[in-house]
């Protein structure tokens, strides 16, 4: 678990202390209840679709990954070596968890899932990757989406 | 990931973020947050266990009908299950010649043993009807092959066009890592992350090579080698202090 007590002390101070962005402002975007809203998955995972260029090194650019996909044609690149990854190599819901989410559609708890999803590579400078966010919101309006669950890893 | 969400949110998305490392996100203060005390790499807790999943993202997702923000910063309340170590569970058995001075008898034996996985890791494709392994898109032994030229000295070429060797070398001790793990993983128990990485860093010959691979890279002349050598291939918990 990520509780930093738990890592070596080192890592515990990397982490906490790593270099965020901060911000001037703090927009808050309201909406419909869940079960009217359109969502998409944002996840900074490095993920990307198994024959498609991966993430090199900290690209600050984005992959798409359909909500079609097979969970066989799913990679990460993500450069990092400090998270685990048998969890998400025995269930990528761990990570991405889009059949809880097609579930939750299903069952009418949210409005409509998102057809497309997209991942960064979360190490990433941000200060790199705001264009490319920014050019993702316009995609996704497009795409009728007005939420996002964004998912680390 | 809180970047991310101040960004979309400015351009007239609403979000919400797992939050994974809580100081973080309370310095970054993203719209609404939901802090989970798991591993980092599975933000929503358990492999297979839908239900506990399930919990996580909806707690999340309630977060978006919250009126009283910005900000919201909530922490959900249970540990993953998953992270007890189940008694059950058996390492592989792998023959490495754990003395590991010897590079070249290292490199030998990872390759070896590699070849020795294919049986556990056939198993793990059948369970499981995937695998995460391919990002060098080398078949595996050859991974195996690539990874052994750097411990034995030779400093091979890149075998993919676009991609510089140490690119290479970091996808395919991906590879490795990935096939290791998994193969360990096959079978009906349900081994934690730690017994899983405790085996494969402290007794797989793909383990002790890579900290071999690590130390002697980190007095590469190319800067990158030393880069990824420092950083990339060796969890920042496991590094020896030996190198």
């Amino acid at each position: 678990m990520t509780r930093l007590s738990d890592l070596p002390p080192a890592q515990a101070k990397r982490l906490a202390e790593i270099e965020c962005p901060t911000f001037a402002t703090t927009p808050f975007v309201s909406g419909p209840p869940l079960s009217r809203r359109k969502i998409a998955i944002v996840s900074s995972a490095g993920l990307f679709r198994r024959d498609t260029e991966p993430f090199r090194g900290r690209d600050s650019d984005y992959r798409v990954v359909r909500g079609g996909i097979a969970w066989e044609d799913l990679l990460t690149s993500h450069i990092s070596v400090n998270f685990d990854r048998t969890g998400l190599q025995e269930d990528w819901n761990v990570a991405f968890p889009l059949d809880r989410m097609r579930e939750l559609a299903a069952e009418g708890v949210i409005g409509t899932l998102a057809d497309a999803h997209y991942s960064f590579m979360g190490a990433a400078d941000p200060l790199g990757m705001e264009p490319h966010a920014r050019e993702l919101a316009g995609r996704l309006k497009q795409e009728e989406v007005d939420s996002v669950l964004l998912t680390p890893v | 990931m809180s970047a991310l969400g101040h960004y979309l949110e400015e351009e007239g998305l609403a979000t919400v973020s797992i939050s994974l490392i809580r100081p973080q996100t309370e310095n970054t203060r993203p719209p609404r947050a939901l802090w989970v005390p798991f591993e980092l790499g599975r933000p929503f807790g358990p492999p297979d266990d839908p239900v506990f999943q399930r919990r996580v993202l909806l707690t999340a997702l309630q977060l978006l009908e919250r009126t009283d923000g910005p900000v919201l910063l909530e922490d959900f309340p249970d540990d993953d299950p998953r992270r007890r170590p189940d008694p059950g569970w058996r390492p592989l058995l792998v023959s490495a010649r754990t003395g590991a001075g010897d590079s070249a008898l290292l490199a030998d034996d990872m390759e070896a043993e590699v070849l020795a996985l294919r049986g556990a890791h056939d198993r793990w494709v059948a369970q499981y009807r995937r695998t995460t392994v391919g990002v060098s898109r080398l078949a595996i032994a050859d991974a195996a092959r690539y990874v052994a030229e750097w411990l034995r000295g030779n400093n091979p070429e890149s075998q993919r066009a676009g991609f510089s060797a140490p690119l290479m070398l970091r996808f395919a001790i991906d590879d490795l890592k990935a096939y290791a793990l998994e193969a360990a993983a096959a079978g009906s128990t349900r081994p934690s992350s730690k017994q899983l990485n405790d085996w494969l860093w402290n007794e797989t010959a793909i383990g002790l090579a890579i900290h071999a691979l690590r130390a002697a890279l980190l007095n590469a002349e190319d800067q990158r080698l030393r880069l990824i050598a420092e950083n990339f291939i060796v969890p920042g918990a496991r590094v020896r202090a030996s190198g």
